[in-house]
């Protein structure tokens, strides 16, 4: 397939074409952002690593988005989370909405810092990232329900979950629990550093969902033969 | 540890100890120099707390603020960011930058018996220039000075809920609120000096009630801060006592007139009459006694302000220069001044910062601590202060 079509563009083609098809020909690569990979000097590449230069010189690759970048602070999860958090496509203000979520945890847990005793100091956790993190991973299910129809009802069976699955219930959860169950007047940045916070020390109200899907799948042990996968 | 590696790579090595200025200055240096240890030395801290000390060798170095001066000069100077920062580290640290050493060089050996020299803090937004004023006010403060300090003179040109036509003055309108909370917090800032200072003229506020000749300066903060209605009137009273008594002979003080965003006393205010007609500046009470202030018909004191784009209105937000923002109305009356430019981080201030940040467990991103995360924050924010502090704020 051709990588470009400008010797096919005409007066009344618009202006402002996608660049990036969502569905791209399996011959296309994925871009590659991080500026490490191409620092190693060539001695020192391994065989496969060699390979996929070779690869990258003579295929045509994918366009990146705008919201992969080569800066060492770009975190995946995060892109995600700030994805699943955007409504009507405004991005600028669901990534401010949580750089101010980051900051605040940061806040309170460094001033706790400063003000605990010495010997505490070394258990409190101040890194926002390692908090997300460690917040999300407390929430995600382990195993998930799913409805099975079998003689004309519908069962809850047990199934197990991908990873991509369980990240995206957690990061669900955790939106929808700070949109619907807290005080109005708060905003949105407040509920949801304390909603992070209470996760990380596996408390709140997302975590008991969590435990109460678990209960429920433990419930329903005895339909777990109904699923055929 | 972290600080004494970098403190044997570093190029700057701390000069030998000379005695400054007056003996006092001069034992404490050699006292700190005795303290200053290879373990205990860290490049971007100074044990020199007392702005009158400082010098062009502690540049770049931040100094801690007494908690004990902390909330009886700094009532309602600082910027919000850096109240947060405050709370956060649990202490008050200032960076000594060259245009507040600049300043405080000049207002230590100026002439108090002319008229008053008006120095301008100018520079492009997030450059330091609240923080440069907020450190010259602290100077003031430890010597003495009575401070009149407005932290921002956009806030009484917007947003005003009550606007009260003045008693005292037909065509002009007073602000109670504002009027109320700037003497209350007046009166936090000079506790010292409102038993001394006596008025020298009697002031009637209504047909029952009048401040005699001869009573203190606190009764009549006190009864600005007690009867709001008239509180706009106190203040030009309170303004013009001080104006009358600063170069003074007897029981003579020095008087700090520090205006934040001053361009905001001239050009246009988003305030309207009942009639929906704009209200200009001169006819708000608060600014007419103000800009009396600022003029240097007088003596015995300094005036120090900054300009600010943030809070201002109507002017673009790429102007920073005097000209730009003062218009030609602000211009001529603040003319003659001394400008004073506040320029970004240099490469040795940037490190300070970013020294301290690491010390205080602000940066905590794992990236944020090795060289090619520095690079990148030197990149994002252009050694622009502000910009670097909201960056760091979540990295």
């Amino acid at each position: 397939m051709a990588a470009s079509l400008t010797g096919l563009l005409k007066p009344w083609t618009p202006r402002v074409l996608l660049v990036r098809w969502s569905r791209y020909n399996p011959y296309y690569l994925e871009p590659g952002p991080r500026k490490e990979v191409y620092h190693i000097p060539e001695t020192e590449l391994t065989p496969e690593q060699k390979e996929e230069r070779e690869l990258k010189s003579v295929r045509p690759i994918k366009a990146a988005t705008n919201s992969v970048t080569s800066s060492v602070f770009n975190d995946p999860v995060l892109s995600k989370f700030v994805n699943m958090m955007m409504k009507d496509g405004d991005k600028i203000i669901a990534k401010g909405i949580i750089t101010q979520t980051l900051e605040n945890m940061k806040r309170k847990q460094v001033e706790k810092y400063h003000k605990a005793p010495e010997g505490k100091k070394a258990e409190i956790e101040c890194n926002p990232y390692a908090i997300f993190h460690q917040a999300l991973e407390n929430c995600k299910p382990v195993i998930g329900l799913t409805s099975i129809q079998k003689g004309g009802k519908f069962y809850q069976v047990p199934i197990p979950l991908t990873d991509n699955r369980r990240r995206f219930l957690a990061m669900k959860w955790m939106i929808t629990e700070c949109r619907d169950n807290k005080h109005r007047r708060t905003l949105m940045y407040e509920k949801l550093s304390q909603e992070l916070l209470a996760a990380f020390s596996k408390e709140g109200n997302v975590v008991k969902r969590k435990h109460e899907l678990h209960k429920m799948a433990e419930s329903n042990r005895a339909y777990a033969h109904y699923r055929w996968w | 540890s972290f600080e004494n590696r970098l403190a044997f790579r570093w190029f700057w090595l701390p000069e030998p100890v000379r005695p400054l200025h007056g003996s006092g200055c001069g034992q404490q240096q050699e006292a700190v120099g005795m303290e200053m240890r290879p373990e205990t030395f860290s490049i971007f801290r100074t044990q020199e707390n007392d702005p009158d000390c400082q010098s062009e060798q502690h540049q770049g170095q931040y100094y801690t603020v007494p908690p004990s001066h902390f909330h009886t000069v700094f009532p309602h100077g600082l910027p919000p960011r850096y109240q947060q920062q405050v709370k956060t580290f649990n202490e008050g640290c200032v960076m000594v930058r060259q245009p507040a050493l600049e300043l405080i060089s000049h207002l230590k050996r100026a002439d108090y018996s002319k008229p008053t020299l008006r120095y301008l803090l100018y520079g492009v937004k997030g450059s330091g220039k609240t923080m440069s004023l907020c450190h010259t006010v602290h100077y003031c403060s430890t010597q003495g000075w009575l401070v009149l300090h407005i932290p921002d003179a956009h806030l009484w040109v917007k947003n005003c809920k009550e606007l009260l036509p003045s008693s005292y003055h037909a065509s002009r309108f007073d602000q109670p609120i504002q009027a109320s909370n700037w003497l209350r917090n007046f009166r936090t800032t000079n506790e010292n000096f409102l038993s001394k200072i006596k008025l020298r003229q009697r002031y009637v506020w209504t047909k029952r009630e009048s401040t005699e000749e001869g009573q203190p300066l606190g009764e009549l903060v006190d009864m600005g801060v007690s009867r709001v209605k008239s509180s706009s009137d106190v203040v030009g009273a309170v303004l013009k006592e001080l104006r009358l008594q600063a170069g003074g002979t007897e029981g003579g003080f020095r008087l700090a007139v520090a205006v934040d965003g001053v361009n905001g006393l001239w050009g246009r205010t988003t305030l309207k009459k009942e009639d929906k007609s704009p209200v200009a500046p001169e006819e708000l009470t608060l600014v007419h006694n103000l800009r009396k202030m600022i003029n240097n018909d007088w003596c015995g004191g300094a005036v120090i302000a900054t300009l600010s784009q943030t809070g201002s209105l109507y002017a673009p937000s790429s102007a920073y220069l005097p000209q730009e923002l003062l218009g030609e109305e602000g211009f001529d009356s603040m003319d003659p001044f001394i400008p004073v430019p506040v320029s970004l981080y240099s490469e040795k201030e940037f490190e300070s910062c970013y020294l301290y940040y690491l010390d205080r467990h602000w940066l905590q991103h794992p990236h944020s601590q090795t060289e090619e995360g520095k690079k990148e924050l030197i990149f994002l924010s252009n050694r622009n202060p502000s910009v670097l502090e909201r960056l760091c704020a979540f990295l």
